[in-house]
């Protein structure tokens, strides 16, 4: 399963192989991540798409070392090459915020409500750079005139209850982005903001990337998002992943019918007039137990008897990459349509 | 802020002015001269004397009347003289009033100050040895009766005394009698005496105090500002002092100026055990004397120092939470 983009020379920023997640429960091991492995490199943005509770937030939150206590991790994440799993709580400290920095889904919570949001972003500079609180406060200025806050000078000693739900989630990426990260994780950016706000925080996001050339995983379960500006693209179900290849082309051809599946649940413009969404039929399995064979057969309009005794890998369909007995057969079918 | 302060402070004039409403109303029933009215009934002549006294109380005038002649005397600083003794209203509950606010004071400074830290330690170590033995001993504390705590501590006391060969702790009175000393001397006697009814009530509020505040912790360290803060990279030690105590504080605060309030008064039976002459004493006496000028003051002053500690808790919460100061 490590096949994803071995081709390329360069190392990956970061690096996730077999990453496996449980959460132990009074009713048993909720399996939270099933063997997932993905690489994002330097300056590209990485979508990891899915449903609720696919496991894509635990994945990043893993990277992050910010799992709670009781999170039963195996497998390897690294930054640059260094184990951060193996990381002692001051290397932690010492790489996030600075080297990986994380945008959260809900500006209103993620805020500290006591504190101003410039001495929020003007802490994280200080931590990890050795400037004085005024050095801090003007960058804090800075960022948040880069992320587009009118009026910088002033709402830096604003409170997050005295700012717009786009303006927090404005702040928070300035937050982010206060130390030039190599790698920006944003999880479920925009899904608590309004419709309206939601593409101005994307484009955002992607200028704060450029403007610190870091790498971008972008957490989300609207596709939307992903064609705005994802370069690659993994799709997770139910713990593991389903497919995975640049993200036009996944969007084009996908070789996994859940993919397909969730491609036909939303408008798009392009679609021929009187084309019906086709929602996906049930619900995710439970992860308490999943089932044997693939996660997506009980809703898989493919599904075969072989579909529900073996879990298919990941493996080479055309450009992208399909765990799906059926791959050829999904990715043929998008090509004649 | 000062926009804020301002308007609490003029919720706290009209609260002021319903406080002494109802301190007049609560008593105004009951009759002040009860008793020598008994007496002077089986006299000859009676009659006319319990007249005299009527007019000489103003109990002949309407209600509104004497609550107005009431409010007036107030604003002069005269609240009567006692039924009772004769004594200056003004006067007892001068000398009562700084005898519990001593008491009620240290008792809980000290016990918001362990409270807080307490807490703070049992949260951060949830389920730890430290976290068990606060909380079972919060438990303990908590379900015991102040005058059976009382009680207890003031015989440890005694035998401490006995053990160490000299009076550390005293157990009668606020300060010795008669007690000729310069300042520093009467202060040393006085922290003496105030030991162990403040550790009785010291022990008794930490144990609400640190339960709070762990459980308010608790609740802070779960929130997604901390997880932000985490990734952020500021140090654990850091999330704790600037990021979470600050947002646990709230309901201890609020708890705390609640608890103020109700300890001015409520200190009665803590009073009666080490027998301090201090608010406890006072409105007990006054009550079973039926001394209606002294139960007015006493209630008016007890809510005027509810009002003022509520004040102040108003203004530390919009101090620490900026919402509130908007709102």
């Amino acid at each position: 399963m490590t096949g994803l983009d071995s081709s390329r020379a360069e190392t990956p920023v970061l690096s996730v192989r077999d990453l496996e997640v449980a959460f132990p429960t009074p009713d048993g091991d909720v399996q939270a991540v099933r063997g997932v492995s993905w690489d994002v490199y330097e300056g590209e943005v990485l979508a990891i798409a899915g449903e609720s509770g696919s496991g894509k937030s635990v994945s990043v939150m893993a990277a992050m070392g910010l799992l709670p206590a009781t999170a039963q991790v195996s497998g390897s994440i690294a930054y640059r090459g260094r184990d951060v799993l193996a990381m002692s709580d001051k290397d932690l400290e010492r790489l996030r915020g600075s080297s990986i920095s994380m945008v959260f889904q809900d500006p209103m919570t993620s805020l500290n409500p006591v504190m101003a949001v410039g001495a929020q972003i003007a802490e994280g500079v200080r931590i990890h750079q050795r400037v004085n609180s005024r050095t801090a406060r003007s960058k804090a200025v800075e960022l948040l005139d880069l992320v587009g806050l009118p009026n910088a000078g002033q709402r830096v000693d604003s409170y997050p209850h005295e700012l717009s739900g786009g303006m927090r989630q404005r702040a928070m990426i300035a937050m982010a982005i206060a130390n030039d990260p190599d790698l920006l994780i944003a999880d479920e950016p925009t899904t608590a903001l309004d419709v309206t706000i939601q593409a101005q925080v994307i484009d955002v996001l992607e200028r704060a990337r450029e403007a610190t050339g870091s790498a971008l995983v972008i957490i989300t379960h609207d596709l939307g998002v992903v064609a705005r500006i994802a370069h690659r693209i993994l799709v997770m179900y139910a713990g593991r992943a389903a497919e995975t290849g640049m993200a036009d082309g996944v969007f084009e051809r996908p070789s996994h019918p859940y993919t397909a599946g969730l491609l036909g649940s939303i408008p798009r413009l392009d679609a021929p007039k009187g084309t019906r969404l086709m929602p996906i039929d049930g619900a995710p399995p439970s992860m308490l137990a999943p089932p044997p064979g693939c996660a997506f057969a009980p809703r898989c309009p493919r599904a075969t008897p072989l579909c529900s005794q073996e879990i298919p890998e990941l493996r080479p369909i055309g450009n992208q990459q399909s765990a799906c007995h059926h791959g050829e057969d999904q990715y043929n079918e998008a090509e004649d349509v | 802020m000062l926009g804020f302060a301002t308007r609490k402070l003029l919720i706290s004039i009209v609260v002021l002015f319903f406080a002494t409403l109802v301190a007049f109303l609560l008593v105004a029933t009951v009759d002040p001269i009860a008793e020598q009215r008994v007496f002077l009934l089986s006299q000859p002549g009676g009659a006319e004397q319990i007249d005299r006294l009527e007019a000489s109380l103003g109990l002949d005038k309407p209600l509104i009347e004497r609550y107005g002649s009431w409010l007036g005397d107030l604003l002069t600083g005269n609240m009567g003289t006692s039924t009772d003794n004769g004594r200056d209203v003004t006067t007892l509950l001068g000398e009562a009033i700084p005898v519990t606010l001593r008491l009620v004071i240290a008792a809980t400074v000290v016990s918001v100050i362990l409270g807080v830290a307490v807490g703070v330690v049992s949260a951060v170590r949830q389920y730890g040895a430290f976290d068990n033995i606060s909380t079972f001993f919060a438990f303990l504390f908590f379900a015991m009766p102040v005058f059976w705590l009382g009680a207890v501590l003031k015989d440890l006391g005694i035998r401490f005394n006995d053990w160490w060969g000299s009076r550390i702790f005293f157990t009668i009175g606020e300060q010795s009698p008669r007690l000729e000393a310069d300042f520093w001397g009467t202060w040393a006697d006085r922290a003496g005496h105030i030991m162990l009814p403040a550790l009785t009530l010291v022990l008794i509020q930490l144990a609400a105090t640190s339960r709070f505040q762990r459980s308010a912790m608790l609740d802070v360290l779960e929130s997604d500002y901390i997880r932000t803060a985490r990734a952020k990279g500021v140090p654990r030690r850091r999330i704790i002092t600037h990021h979470a105590l600050r947002n646990a504080l709230l309901p201890v605060v609020s708890y705390t100026g609640l608890t103020f309030g109700t300890l001015i008064g409520g200190t009665v039976v803590t009073e009666v055990v080490f027998n301090w002459k201090g608010m406890g004493r006072l409105f007990l006496e006054s009550l079973l004397d039926g001394d209606v000028a002294v139960t007015q003051g006493w209630l008016l002053a007890v809510g005027i120092s509810v009002i003022v500690v509520n004040l102040l808790t108003d203004l530390t919460y919009g101090f620490l939470d900026p919402r509130v100061r908007d709102g």
